[in-house]
């Protein structure tokens, strides 16, 4: 039989990653704080791409990786929207997609919010008064945050999350 | 016009001339390519010729009203493997609404005649596949984004289309479909995939892109160079140095700016850290979807290094905002690169260990090899490039068969597999990364001093409010190596503002090879095989 203690004893199995950045842990401390007062104890998150130049994917599946590990802030990242509390929209919204847009924002169960992630989802950005694009996300669908930049960095996309719980938290307490 | 020639340029005007009748119409040359004018039978003569002589079909695109002309002008661009200059031959269909395909020549035609279908209603008689593009059901018919007469803007569309897109049908006993996507279980960018399987493997898969379609070659027409700069950046985000190099090369030659020495030593090295962390992104997910995410993890963690690397050197994550006709917009200073060197070095140590990790474990390999394999015959006629192809036995790399900017003196160092599997991709793409250390390593050890900016341009950025400056008018064409391929730029100017913009990605062409590479696979290595390929929707879709 293993001695129990011996696993708390033992030198930890991962290697070492010599990173930490403070701002970063404030900002995943705050949000894990945040969650529980809208969702139950985490976020669960569908990236859905409309459109984009494929650095704002970059950036958000960046979250992931060891430097930020978002999961570990209560933070997830599901496949399907029927598992989704947030619909994380990038790109300027094309023709070719709004239909799959709306499909997958109305596979969403209730409540629901949608983010609109760098500035082609806020706006439109580059491609405003392209024939081939409706404009921001908020064409398509009820936007209830805009995050913006060319790609916004992943810190960027995380402090907008922040801002996001707060204000669902506000109105879940006030009832609106 | 003064024409000036070299002896490559001479050669390609004496193979045409010795296949079609009649002196071809010389229409303009510079160092790397040639453009020649021929009448339609001319043209039928030369294509089965060229292919013959094993030239590639590596562009096609359509212009309306160039130069004088009125109606459409075809521009045919030909490369032979290991020869620099590109001859494009320029066919004229005037007001004609159809003119022959080239298809079944060439087969990279195929993609290239439907997108010029969607975007100027011209018809190809005999094509392959006379499907829409990247017009998918909502745009209505005879809706032609790229013709003069259309303004752009806001169009009628439909949001419920009540016509479908025909897939190819594979019918018999046991066989059936899967469809994939738009929207992937991931944090990926949109595209369907049709497979038909018998039991697990994999019969036939056919790929519909063009859901990320954004109208940016539209969107080019009228602007300044220097502010289409950002519009190149956008074709794919993480190719954004590359494409926005290949914008400005291509401004540079049309308007006879010598880009200064500093420039484009700066600029190989930023080509070659986004080389470094787009390839850190294929190997990080070819290990994610064999379920390893021990060898996954350090692959992430060191693309974000260079991600913090980049930022530091140019303020953006993704290079840019730096690049524009004629040179950087600012310099890189040399405090800042001085840390480049021991930046590199630790990398390395990090990322041998990482890559010994990964030949250490037998169900990695074991997953990797002899799974979605393209073979060498696939390579010409689909004119794939960049490590797909260097994977499968092509040693063909822009940087050393038509080199440019700062590759005329560093070139890196070639890596070829024969096999043409996954493994095979990851061993080239792990060379790469070493290569493209090295090479930055000894481009900032002779990094010259000096201007980063050419004083004189030629078009209407800078010097627009000069009132004596008319802009340039001219058209010239770039290859660069992007880290998924050869990506094609093709500028035409009219006084100094882009009249056309044609920008083909190495993927537009390497996405066509999935289909191939899949087959006789099991679907659950579909995924491996998709990132082991790493494509880009969004360079394709435009």
């Amino acid at each position: 039989m293993v001695n129990p203690l011996s696993l708390f004893l033992r030198k930890k199995v991962t290697e070492t990653f010599e990173f930490r950045d403070e701002e970063l842990e404030a900002l995943g401390t705050e949000i894990k704080k945040e969650i529980p007062k809208v969702f139950g104890h985490s976020l669960a998150i569908r990236e859905l791409d409309s459109g984009s130049d494929n650095s704002t994917e970059i950036e958000i599946s960046n979250l992931g990786n060891p430097h930020y590990d978002v999961e570990r802030f209560g933070i997830s990242f599901v496949a399907s929207p029927r598992h989704a509390d947030v619909l994380m929209v990038t790109g300027a919204v094309t023709l070719n997609m709004a239909g799959a847009v709306k499909k997958t924002y109305e596979a969403m169960p209730s409540p629901k919010f949608v983010v609109a992630v760098g500035d082609d989802a806020c706006d439109g950005g580059i491609y405003k008064g392209s024939y081939a694009v409706l404009g921001g996300v908020d064409k398509i669908l009820p936007v209830d945050m805009k995050i913006p930049g060319n790609p916004p960095s992943p810190k960027e996309i995380l402090k907008g999350l922040v801002v996001l719980m707060k204000q669902a938290s506000k109105e879940v307490k006030t009832g609106v | 016009m003064d024409i000036k020639m070299n002896k490559d340029t001479m050669e390609l005007l004496s193979i045409i001339s010795g296949i079609v009748e009649g002196e071809p119409e010389l229409l303009n040359a510079r160092e790397n390519e040639i453009y020649l004018r021929l009448s339609e039978t001319g043209f039928e003569d030369a294509t089965p010729a060229l292919a013959e002589r094993k030239f590639s079909l590596i562009g096609l695109f359509c212009a309306e009203a160039f130069e004088k002309k009125s109606g459409f002008t075809l521009f045919y661009v030909f490369k032979q493997a290991g020869r620099a200059p590109v001859l494009v031959l320029v066919r004229e269909a005037g007001k004609e609404k159809k003119v022959t395909s080239v298809a079944g020549t060439f087969p990279s035609a195929s993609w290239f005649e439907r997108e010029i279908r969607d975007g100027f209603g011209l018809e190809f008689a005999g094509a392959l596949d006379t499907r829409r593009l990247f017009l998918h059901e909502c745009y209505p018919e005879g809706f032609h984004p790229l013709q003069k007469a259309f303004k752009n803007g806001p169009i009628r569309w439909a949001e419920a289309p009540s016509t479908e897109y025909r897939f190819r049908q594979v019918k018999g006993e046991g066989v059936y479909q899967i469809p994939v996507g738009p929207v992937h279980a991931g944090i990926i960018e949109p595209g369907h995939f049709r497979f038909s399987v018998i039991g697990e493997p994999i019969f036939s898969l056919e790929i519909r892109l063009f859901y990320k379609h954004r109208g940016i070659e539209k969107l080019a027409e009228g602007k300044s160079p220097s502010k289409c700069v950002a519009l190149a950046e956008a074709v794919s985000g993480d190719e954004s140095m590359a494409n926005a190099t290949g914008f400005c090369m291509a401004v540079e030659q049309v308007c006879g700016i010598n880009v200064p020495e500093r420039a484009e030593s700066l600029r190989a090295i930023m080509l070659e850290l986004e080389r470094i962390y787009s390839l850190l992104g294929d190997l990080a997910g070819m290990a994610v979807d064999v379920g390893f995410a021990l060898v996954a993890s350090p692959f992430f963690i060191l693309r974000e290094e260079v991600f913090r690397q980049n930022e530091k050197l140019t303020g953006s994550r993704f290079l840019r905002g730096i690049n524009t006709p004629g040179g950087l917009k600012k310099d890189i200073p040399d405090s800042l690169l001085k840390g480049l060197p021991a930046f590199l070095k630790k990398f390395s140590r990090a990322f041998e260990s990482a890559f010994d990790r990964a030949m250490s474990s037998s169900s990695l390999i074991d997953r990797f090899a002899t799974t979605g394999i393209i073979k060498k015959e696939l390579v010409s006629p689909l004119n794939l490039t960049g490590p797909i192809a260097r994977a499968s036995g092509c040693p063909a790399d822009t940087r050393l068969d038509r080199p440019y900017g700062a590759y005329k003196e560093f070139a890196p160092e070639p890596s070829v597999r024969k096999r043409g599997d996954v493994f095979s991709r990851f061993e080239v793409k792990t060379n790469e990364i070493r290569a493209s250390v090295n090479l930055i390593l000894r481009l900032a050890e002779k990094l010259p001093q000096g201007p980063i900016f050419a004083e004189s341009t030629g078009y209407a950025g800078q010097n627009l409010r000069e009132a004596n400056n008319p802009g340039a008018t001219g058209y010239s064409l770039a290859l660069v190596e992007a880290p998924r391929g050869q990506n094609l730029h093709w500028v035409y100017l009219k006084n100094g503002l882009v009249d056309r913009y044609k920008v083909r990605t190495a993927s537009f062409c390497n996405w066509q090879a999935i289909e191939h590479a899949v087959l006789g696979n099991i679907v659950p290595d579909f995924p491996v095989i998709n990132k082991s390929l790493n494509l880009s929707y969004a360079g394709t879709d435009l």
